[in-house]
């Protein structure tokens, strides 16, 4: 007899890799069979999360066609199962399978899409926090200033894209959207998505403040990230950045790096 | 150790329906006459706006969470990250009752989103005991847990259903949430008997009972019942709900329906029905 772990890992195996020989071997024969009766849950376990993920990625579902989505879906769903009960947070890994699975190879914008969509998905369900006023820098003294890191509001997120992604979103949020035509070739896009209240908010960026935005959020110091704008972008001007950002109800801490290592200012 | 009961008879009993997020405006602009309401816990573990949505109901109406997540037959023991979710949710919201299910999801870190079937061994027993007593312990609730709709059973399971959920009860201190349309699911799927499964549930341990539509598919010439919360009640499960408010008392009873979903006013009127048959069993039956 199989231990319960045993049973649990071949009930998976059975669903996930379709090797259903030591499960079906388990299961009494009244009547029906036993792959049919196990066809039941298989059927439940790839429809829920079909339908989780088709929740989240709606303009990639629609760029590619149901039958489409549901055959991608199953195979990401075999090789990425969830991890967690909470499937609001289900389809990180989605756009980077997307990019890697050959027969949508030429929708070369479509992984694209899929991140846009997961940043709006982790915008709609981000914790809520209370942004901060640039006021606070009031309290930095002038040597300090370049060692602050900025913590950006948890709606935040970037995503710079070769392909104009924002246009092809817009074109297949609905079934009613019709953008006529989109120009592949009109060139790339930098977005940013924020939450404010219940609403998604798209903007579109400058590539230096997307950089710059981009790197205040892996954790830089404001030196660091100046830095880095500076070197593709001579003429960026963090005395309007940085006000921007409070502006922006983006930032909802700033503390010190390094010597005053992690010390927060105020929160 | 059990932690201290919520127990569910304190509450007036009232029919309650299942509230889905494409209800919720209405819900809250009309008002209807309901006694409470039920959500999917895992709904309501993230951020954004749905726990804040929450919170209004809950203002409103007396809640109960059911939990589809928790995973409480998994060998490997429970999510702790998701034990603490739901313990934040509950110190939230407060609910009248807690339920989750006699089924396990998690295995080897894969979430597979069903309530897939537990071989009913001595093994079984003490992983399931286990894992509730320290759910109970970390949510400081007492849990009902509901009997699942099954499609399949083992070779080697050594005990039924209705004593394995018995058994439940007496080691770990929690109460039962008596699905009837998963007993008829289950009865018929497994060629058991429906009356007798029920007459064997431990009638005291009930606290909530839930009441659903299925539909049947075709496998040859053998037919299938799937619970699929997608259709109104069917009448052999409608008698089923009196014979268990005849047996259990009369227990929050809650009208779930998931799929296909039907305006508000449909969803009102199984609660209506229900009402009735409450009525028939004794007169002195809630009104919501």
């Amino acid at each position: 007899m199989l231990a319960l772990h045993e049973v649990q890992a071949a009930f998976r195996r059975a669903i996930l890799t379709g090797d259903t020989d030591t499960f079906c071997a388990l299961v009494a024969t009244d009547g029906l069979a036993p792959e049919e009766r196990l066809g039941v849950y298989r059927n439940n376990v790839f429809a829920s999360l079909t339908a989780a993920l088709r929740e989240t990625f709606p303009a990639v579902c629609r760029l590619v066609d149901e039958r489409f989505f549901a055959y991608a879906a199953h195979e990401f769903i075999c090789r990425h199962p969830p991890e967690s009960a909470v499937l609001a947070e289900y389809g990180g890994r989605f756009p980077d399978f997307l990019a890697g699975f050959a027969p949508c190879r030429e929708l070369v914008y479509l992984a694209d899409v899929a991140r846009l969509e997961w940043l709006m998905n982790v915008a709609a369900n981000a914790a809520h926090a209370n942004p901060i006023a640039a006021m606070t820098l009031a309290d930095v003294v002038a040597e300090d200033a370049p060692r602050l890191t900025l913590q950006l509001h948890p709606s935040f997120g970037f995503v710079a894209s070769r392909w104009p992604i924002d246009r092809i979103w817009r074109a297949n949020r609905t079934e009613a959207a019709a953008e006529a035509t989109i120009d592949l070739a009109a060139g790339g896009v930098w977005l940013e998505v924020s939450r404010a209240d219940a609403n998604i908010i798209m903007r579109v960026l400058d590539s230096a403040t997307f950089t710059f935005r981009s790197a205040v959020q892996r954790g830089e110091t404001l030196a660091r990230a100046t830095e880095v704008v500076l070197v593709a972008d001579p003429a960026f001007d963090l005395c309007r950045a940085l006000p921007a950002l409070f502006l922006d109800g983006a930032i909802i801490a700033v503390s010190l790096a390094q010597s005053h290592a992690g010390s927060e200012i105020r929160q | 150790m059990i932690p201290k009961a919520q127990d569910a008879r304190a509450i007036p009993a009232a029919i309650g329906i299942g509230m889905r997020t494409p209800h919720f405006d209405e819900i809250i602009a009309t008002r209807p006459a309901i006694g409470w309401l039920e959500v999917h816990a895992e709904n309501y573990l993230g951020g954004g706006p749905a726990p804040v949505r929450l919170d209004t109901i809950g203002q409103e109406y007396p809640l109960s969470l059911h939990g589809v997540g928790l995973s409480l037959g998994s060998a490997e023991g429970l999510a702790d990250d998701h034990l603490r979710r739901l313990r934040t949710l509950i110190a939230r919201t407060e609910p009248f009752l807690v339920s989750e299910h006699l089924s396990w999801s998690i295995t080897g870190d894969a979430y597979l989103n069903d309530l897939l079937p537990l071989p009913y061994t001595e093994e079984s027993l003490d992983i399931v005991v286990g894992n509730v007593a320290k759910a109970q312990a970390a949510l400081g609730r007492r849990l009902l847990v509901e009997n699942p709709a099954s499609y399949l059973c083992y070779r080697h399971s050594t005990m039924p259903e209705p004593d394995f959920l018995g058994e439940l009860v007496r080691r770990s201190g929690c109460g039962l949430l008596c699905d009837v349309n998963n007993i008829f699911v289950t009865c018929n799927n497994l060629d058991l008997n429906a009356e007798a499964y029920l007459e064997a549930l431990p009638a005291a341990a009930v606290g909530e009972i839930h009441i659903a539509g299925h539909s049947r598919v075709m496998r040859g010439s053998q037919s299938l019942l799937i619970d699929d919360h997608g259709s109104p009640v069917a009448p052999p499960v409608w008698d089923l709900y009196r014979r268990a408010i005849e047996r259990f008392g009369l227990v929050p009873s809650l009208v779930e329906w998931d799929n296909n979903l039907p305006p508000l006013a449909q969803l009102l009127d199984e609660a209506q029905k229900a009402r009735a048959a409450l009525a028939t069993v004794d007169s002195d039956a809630c009104a919501a």
